[in-house]
Formats: C-alpha cells, structure tokens, sequence
C-alpha cells in the first residue's frame, strides 16, 4: 500500500524527499519542471513516478489533489520551495490537513507524524504532531539522497489546463556562486550605501579567498547582488568556516541562515546592533573606514 | 468592484523573547506586535484601492492566548491596521480558537470573509508571518473559496477586473493574469511601507471595528495539530568586542584571533 507521496520539481529535491518518505512507508512520486526530465532516474530507485509536464503551481495543485485523492498517502512529502508551498497549501486547504514547512526533523507513528521546525523566525525550535494525512515540507539537505535500486513505473499525468495564466517568464540573472559549499563568507548589508561600494566587500573577499553573500534587501530589493546571494529562512542556508558580516544587522531572519557557521564576525558602526549578541568577534566601526584598513592589514599579511 | 480584504496577523514578537527556567518558550510572557510583512500588504492595498475602489477591510485573528491578557496588544495591531490605511477592521478574539494553528486560523478567517466581505474583489496576505512563519494561510483561504491563488508576489497591478502579478519564484519572475476575486500573497519587497503619520494614527480611532467570537460565525474546528514543545535556541558565541586605540590595532586583533580558531587561511 503507498503510503507517501513525494512532490518535487528537481532530482536534488526528489531523492533527499524520498528519504523522508520512506520512513513513513512505500512512497510514489510526483515529478515537475526539471524533475519530470528526470523521470526515468527518479524511477530506478525503485518507484512508481507520475510525470507532470510544468510547473504551473495550479497544475501541481490538481495533481497533487488527484493524486491524494486516488491513493490516499498518509503523508505528502518534498522540500520547503515555493511552488511546493503555494500548490500544497492549496490541498491542506481543501482537506484541511496539518501542514508544515521549514521542517528539520521527523518521526513518523501509526497515527501521526511528529516533526520540528523553526519557530519565532528560527529563534526557537517547535516540536509539533500532527494527525495523518499530513503534508510535511523538509529542508534542504536534512536527508540523504534516496539510493535504493529497482525498476518504477512512470506515468504521464494531465490535469488539464491552468486557472491562472503564465504570460511571461523572466529569468533572474543568477551568478551560480554555490554559498553553501563556500568555507569563508563575506555577508553585505545595508550598512552600504551603494552598489559601487560593495567593491569593498569583493576586495576583501578576494584577499580572504571567500564568496560574498547578503541580507535580503540588498539582493531581492535593491539587486546589488545577483538573488543566489540572498542568505537567511527565505534564502540560503550557509554554514561557512567563518562569516564575515559587514553593515548587517543581525535580524532573526538573516541569522537563521548563518547560525551554522563556525566563527561570526560582525562589523556595524552600532554597537547596540543585535548582531554583536549573535557573533563571536565584533568591531564597533563606520565599514568605511574599517574594512579598507582591514584589507590593507590583510595585505601586509599575505606578503610576509 | 468589491472591498479589498488585508489579512493582518497579531505575531509574537521574536525580538522579545521569554523563557522559562527550563529553556521552553515562555508562549504567554512574549508580547504580540504588528506582523511585518503585512503592512507591505496594507500599503500594496492603499495603491491598488485606487484602481478596484472599495473599502480596505483588514481582518485579524487572535492567534495567541488568553484573550483577557491579550486585549490590549490585540487592540495595538488593530488601531496600527486602521492607522496604516485600512478603513475598518474585524477583529475575531475567541478562547475556543486558541492557540490558532492554519487549518483553525483558515477556516475562521474563510468563513468571516464569506459571511461579512462576501463582496471582497482582493483578499491580501504576507507571504509569512514573523512567528510561525508558515506562509499556507494564503493557499488555504484560496482553496476554501475557489479563488484563483498568486503567491509571493512582487508586484500587483489591477485592470477593470484582472490583476497582472509578478511572481517570485527562486530563479524566475513569473508574470501572472487572474480575474479577481483572487488570493495574493505578497513579498517584502513588493514595496517599502511607510510609517503612519500622527494625522493617520488619530483618525484611526474613529474608523469602525467589529469584534467576532466563533459562536458568532457558527463554526468549530477540528485541530489536526497539537504543541509538544516549544524549545528556545540558545546561541553561544564568544561575543567578544575586539578594542584597541586605533583600527589599525583593531584590524591585527581581529586577524591574530581568527588565526587562532583557524579560519583564515591566508
Ligand atoms: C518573513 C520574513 C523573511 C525574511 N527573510 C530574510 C532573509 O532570508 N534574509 C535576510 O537577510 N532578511 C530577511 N528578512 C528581512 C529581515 O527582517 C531584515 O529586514 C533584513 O535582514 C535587514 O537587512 P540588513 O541587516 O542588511 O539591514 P538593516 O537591518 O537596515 O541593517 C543595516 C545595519 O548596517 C549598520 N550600518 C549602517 N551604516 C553603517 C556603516 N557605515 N558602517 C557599519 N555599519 C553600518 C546599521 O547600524 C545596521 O545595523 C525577512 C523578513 C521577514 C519578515
Ligand atoms: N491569526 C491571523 N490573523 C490574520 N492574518 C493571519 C493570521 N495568521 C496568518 N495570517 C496571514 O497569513 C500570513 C502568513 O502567516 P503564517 O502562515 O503564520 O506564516 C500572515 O502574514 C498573515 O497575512
């Protein structure tokens, strides 16, 4: 008897969600977008794939709802995106079924699942239950990538069309730097004043052999950075050696995406600044003035 | 058209934490604010009023108990509501609807809607709240009435009775058309919501609020969910202030420690 169900729009997503699953028991597939080139992949794990072509998220929505409608998993499973969110929200909605998302752990029973997620913009952790049919949204890396082997079944899936219509797709312009490998970070905030600035930070980036990453607003509002650089529990999760941040203010949401480096350098001109509470080393300083003789210092350093 | 509905979220403030002695979340010690991203809402609803017409109606739950400790924070977010630019606010408070996890806060929500704004054109949410962060309120309303459902929005434009929305999703804009009603999620970055002048906080003493109990909505929820624990996150970092009489001596402070722990490898 199926008694998951993994939803996913990447091979990535699909086998660390397929690892969560089987926890809960049998898992069949549902494979979108980038996943549904990958079906045949997805099926030498051994399972049974259903292949929607898309990734409109009303689409995702009605398949996910035939889907659990016909089977009746106990459990709807895949990583915290946003179509994920938007589509399945969508199903808890109809069915009202517990739903969580961000999730970092769980522990599957009979009759309900026990997980915990983020609470308090991750300043806390919440241990929940939930009673089956429950949708659960894990994050990234929590899980392995599933590696059993055998031969699934794939099967085209067609919900018809969408309500809403897609009139235009714009790509962002992404850098493709991958922060989370990244072993020295260097953060940028809104302490900046403009963009020709930041060259301080990719200066000093340079010399320390790090990536540059930022706050939300610098990457998503203003676009200083290209928005693959946008660290926090909207953005990427890092956990660098060490986390240089620099005119950062230390907000939960930002910190939620750096609490796993090992050392936290903050500069802020503040010192009342929450960060200097969250960082291992902080330099009350105007970054204007400090990181240039930071570089310098640095440079003296590298020609020893 | 009809009145534009802004979901507004009475949120625990995670700046305020309390706990209690055995490192659980002290829930009833933290104080409720003003959701953030909502007021991107409201002020997305100011700018949209002026095409759709209406009313800007927000609505709010009381998520977080007792009702009788909570009056006066939940009075604070409604009067900041009504001052940022809503014109009336429904506000439901209920002991039996408490603590308000999403399939309750929905279905409360979905049914004052139908029941008190069953003209409503827009209904707004934030893309997430500050305390429980979930971000399914949106999708779940949408589900409940049959509207088309947009999330994450960035931009909403309205054109007689279609809205075109951009969508965020993580490597592409998605320009989207709906005919309204519609449920549309909204992002941090869909606009910098101004803070209410002294003139808007005063008048929003005058702006009608309706309060509602569950009984008034004739409607009880099943919880599919209950709390286990609720677990503070400690950090323990070294928070040490590096000193010194000038940035040069700083600068060769901070280098020396991080050598020490190991991290620079220059
Ligand atoms: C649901 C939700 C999700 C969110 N997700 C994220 C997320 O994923 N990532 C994220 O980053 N944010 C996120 N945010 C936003 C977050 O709450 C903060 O608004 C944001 O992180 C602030 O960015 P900042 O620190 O760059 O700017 P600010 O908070 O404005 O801080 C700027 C800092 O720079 C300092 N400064 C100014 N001038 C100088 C100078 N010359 N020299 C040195 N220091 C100076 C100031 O003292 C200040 O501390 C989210 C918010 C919500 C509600
Ligand atoms: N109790 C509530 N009252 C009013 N609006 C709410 C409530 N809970 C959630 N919302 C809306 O739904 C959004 C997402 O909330 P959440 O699911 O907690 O992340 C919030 O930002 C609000 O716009």
């Amino acid at each position: 008897m199926v008694s998951s169900l993994v939803v996913g729009g990447t091979l990535g997503e699909i086998l660390e969600s397929l690892t969560a699953a089987s926890l809960v028991g049998e898992p069949i597939v549902l494979a979108y977008g980038q996943a549904a080139a990958k079906a045949e992949e997805i099926a030498s794990r051994g399972v049974k794939v259903f292949r929607l072509n898309g990734e409109h998220p009303d689409l995702i929505f009605k398949a996910a709802k035939k889907l659990f409608e016909e089977l009746k998993p106990k459990v709807i499973i895949g990583h915290s995106t946003k179509n994920n969110r938007d589509a399945l929200s969508r199903l808890a909605g109809l069915y009202d079924l517990a739903m969580a998302t961000d999730v970092v752990k769980i522990e599957p029973g009979d009759d309900h699942i026990i997980y915990e997620r983020g609470f308090l913009s991750e300043r806390a952790i919440a241990r929940e239950k939930a009673s089956y049919p429950a949708i659960v949204l894990i994050n990234q890396k929590v899980f392995e990538p599933y590696s059993a082997q055998g031969q699934g079944e794939i099967v085209d899936i067609d919900v018809g069309t969408p309500d809403v219509q897609i009139v235009e797709i714009k790509k962002k312009q992404l850098s493709g730097i991958n922060l989370e490998e990244a072993e020295i970070i260097v953060g940028v905030g809104r302490g900046f004043k403009k963009k020709e600035d930041l060259k301080l930070a990719f200066e000093l980036a340079e010399l320390l052999g790090a990536q540059v990453g930022a706050s939300r607003p610098i990457a998503a509002d203003y676009k200083w950075l290209p928005e693959d650089a946008w660290i926090g529990i909207s953005g990427k999760r890092v956990a660098p050696k060490l986390y240089i941040a620099i005119g950062i203010s230390g907000a939960p949401q930002h910190m939620a995406g750096v609490n796993n480096s090992k050392i936290i350098v903050a500069i802020n001109k503040d010192k009342s600044a929450p960060i200097f509470k969250q960082a291992d080393y902080g330099v009350v300083a105007d970054l204007y003035q400090f990181v240039p003789v930071l570089i310098k210092k640095l440079k003296e350093r590298k020609e020893k | 058209m009809g009145d534009i509905v802004v979901l507004v979220k009475p949120a625990l403030n995670p700046d305020m934490l309390r706990s209690k002695p055995d490192g659980t979340v002290d829930i009833v010690g933290i104080p409720l604010k003003f959701d953030d991203i909502d007021a991107n809402a409201i002020e997305a609803a100011k700018e949209l009023k002026k095409n759709l017409g209406g009313k800007i109606i927000a609505v709010l739950l009381l998520p977080w108990g007792p009702t009788a400790k909570r009056s006066k924070d939940l009075r604070m977010v409604t009067q900041e509501a009504l001052a940022r630019g809503a014109d009336e606010a429904i506000v439901i408070a209920d002991d039996t609807l408490l603590p308000g996890d999403q399939v309750i806060t929905a279905n409360v929500i979905a049914e004052t809607i139908k029941k008190h704004v069953p003209n409503a054109s827009l209904i707004l949410v934030a893309e997430a709240s500050i305390d429980q962060t979930t971000g399914q309120i949106g999708g779940r309303i949408a589900a409940k009435l049959g509207y088309p459902y947009i999330s994450y929005a960035r931009s909403i434009k309205a054109e007689g009775d279609k809205i075109v929305v951009e969508r965020d999703v993580e490597d592409r804009i998605e320009i989207m058309e709906a005919r309204l009603p519609a449920v549309v999620s909204v992002t941090q970055e869909i606009n910098e919501p101004r803070p209410p002048t002294l003139l808007q906080i005063r008048r929003a003493g005058k702006k009608p609020q309706h309060k509602l109990s569950a009984s008034d909505l004739g409607i009880t929820v099943e919880r599919k969910k209950e709390p286990l624990e609720y677990r503070i996150l400690t950090v323990s970092r070294k928070q040490i202030i590096i000193e010194g009489d000038t940035l040069e001596e700083i600068a060769e402070k901070l280098i020396e420690a991080l050598e020490k722990e190991g991290v620079l490898s220059i």
